[in-house]
């Protein structure tokens, strides 16, 4: 199974949280704010997954989000 | 559909096409991007890019994740006109690209009073890059302009140490963010040393040494840098002979449709919706709205209306604004903090805010969109 990696650059995330609301079974914040990777490794044949992963890692605002294959 | 064409390649475009993509359409897809480069983060231009004040800055803060649209990139090209009846955009080197379907998201371009290199805007990379040159001398600085964009300059030349002066009607800020954080906004700014002038700019002309801002006062003012931000057009010139426009507007239905075959999304559209017509020039409104538009484009009727997410953020003089919801008006109910300082939590019930689901805001506090949504969303009591 070919895989997809989410990587989080965490400096860089401000903890807007738009991708918890494309994502919410990937990611989510903590209560401080803090963007936590529930997912890092996804199907690369799960379409659904790979698709809100894409949706997260387009909606942020500061680029801290990334899909590495 | 085999053949789509997307005019304009920024946040858009690209969301427009990897959006056909998701959705399975495997046909050609052609994107006309009048920049040289790929679609970069805008939000950053005037924020990280401009706060950063290394003579070689990294650029790695406006990356956007690779697309994945596999589309033909034509880029540093322009579409320059539409023929509808033989399903033709023409570019601006005379080429021709025909399509089944048409993802219009050229985008605008920011408001000027000359043609002068002088007077700087900020919209592309190449601007900002020339507004980080200019800056660098510690020009004394005028901003026409008192919105997030004009406020967000104002704060880096003013970190930078220049001197700034901001003009702007009322108060800044508030049509974003409502009155009393537009005060807070003006506050702040005041503090950092920044001059508001509540008047308004009528005209910029050439003087001898440099240009020349005419207020309605009838004040005269010659700044060493002058940046406007007062807005912007949409680029929608291209459409003129196309029989699309409406009064000059590029208009959509609430999928984001002009015609079954043509969608259009991002800065250049003006969405209908019942009795009034709004365009909602914000980065996140480009994404959210293009992804429904390339949505109807492929599936038609079967595709959802467009529910626009109200989310807004502006990083200027020390303040890290975040709003969930429309501005609104009146007073808000203080949740943490307190308004006459820089830390604050705010919420404004459904009642009191434009679209009846709410407001909130969070002030240099590190509060997660989805929990400042469901704040403004609480119920009270």
């Amino acid at each position: 199974m070919s895989t997809i990696r989410i990587e989080l650059d965490r400096p860089r995330c401000e903890g807007h949280g738009l991708c918890e609301e494309s994502a919410s079974d990937l990611m989510h914040l903590d209560d401080e704010g803090e963007l936590v990777l529930d997912v890092t490794e996804i199907d690369a044949s799960d379409e659904r997954t790979v698709a809100a992963a894409r949706a997260a890692v387009r909606v942020c605002p500061v680029a801290a989000l990334k899909l590495a294959s | 559909m085999k053949r789509i064409v997307i005019t304009g390649y920024g946040a858009a475009g690209v969301t427009a096409g990897d959006t056909l993509r998701e959705l399975g359409f495997d046909g050609e897809i052609t994107i006309v991007g009048q920049e040289p480069s790929r679609p970069y983060s805008r939000p950053a231009l005037s924020k990280a890019l401009l706060a950063d004040h290394r003579q070689h800055p990294d650029l790695s803060v406006l990356s956007l994740p690779e697309p994945m649209h596999g589309a033909q990139e034509l880029l540093g090209r322009t579409a320059t006109g539409l023929d509808l009846g033989r399903r033709v955009v023409r570019l601006d080197d005379g080429d021709e690209l025909p399509f089944d379907g048409l993802f219009i998201a050229s985008g605008a371009r920011a408001r000027r009073f000359t043609g002068s290199a002088d007077e700087l805007t900020l919209r592309s990379l190449e601007d900002a890059l020339e507004l980080r040159r200019r800056l660098s001398t510690r020009p004394q600085t005028l901003v026409l302009g008192g919105g997030a964009l004009g406020m967000e300059v104002a704060s880096g030349a003013h970190a930078l140490g220049c001197e700034v002066s901001i003009v702007h009607r009322g108060v800044p800020m508030s049509r974003q963010m409502g009155p009393v954080l537009g005060s807070v906004c003006a506050r702040e700014a005041q503090t950092a040393g920044t001059a508001l002038i509540d008047d308004v700019a009528i005209a910029v002309r050439q003087g001898d040494s440099g240009l020349e801002v005419e207020l309605a006062s009838g004040q005269r003012l010659r700044p060493e840098l002058l940046v406007t931000a007062i807005g912007d057009e949409p680029n929608v010139e291209w459409l003129e002979t196309s029989g699309l426009l409406e009064e000059g507007r590029l208009v959509v239905d609430e999928k984001g449709l002009v015609t079954p075959e043509i969608a259009a999304g991002g800065d250049v559209a003006w969405m209908r919706k019942g009795q009034w017509m709004r365009r909602q020039p914000l980065w996140m409104y480009a994404i959210d709205q293009s992804r429904a538009a390339a949505t109807a484009l492929l599936q038609g009727d079967a595709a959802p209306a467009y529910e626009p997410k109200p989310y807004f953020w502006t990083e200027q003089f020390g303040l890290h604004l975040r709003m969930a919801g429309p501005p609104a008006e009146g007073q808000p109910e203080v949740v943490e903090g307190a308004v006459d300082t820089t830390q604050m939590l705010l919420r404004w019930p459904a009642e009191r805010s434009s679209d009846g689901r709410g407001t909130a805001v969070a002030v240099n506090h590190r509060m997660p969109v989805p929990r400042l949504r469901r704040l403004a969303a609480a119920v009270d009591g």
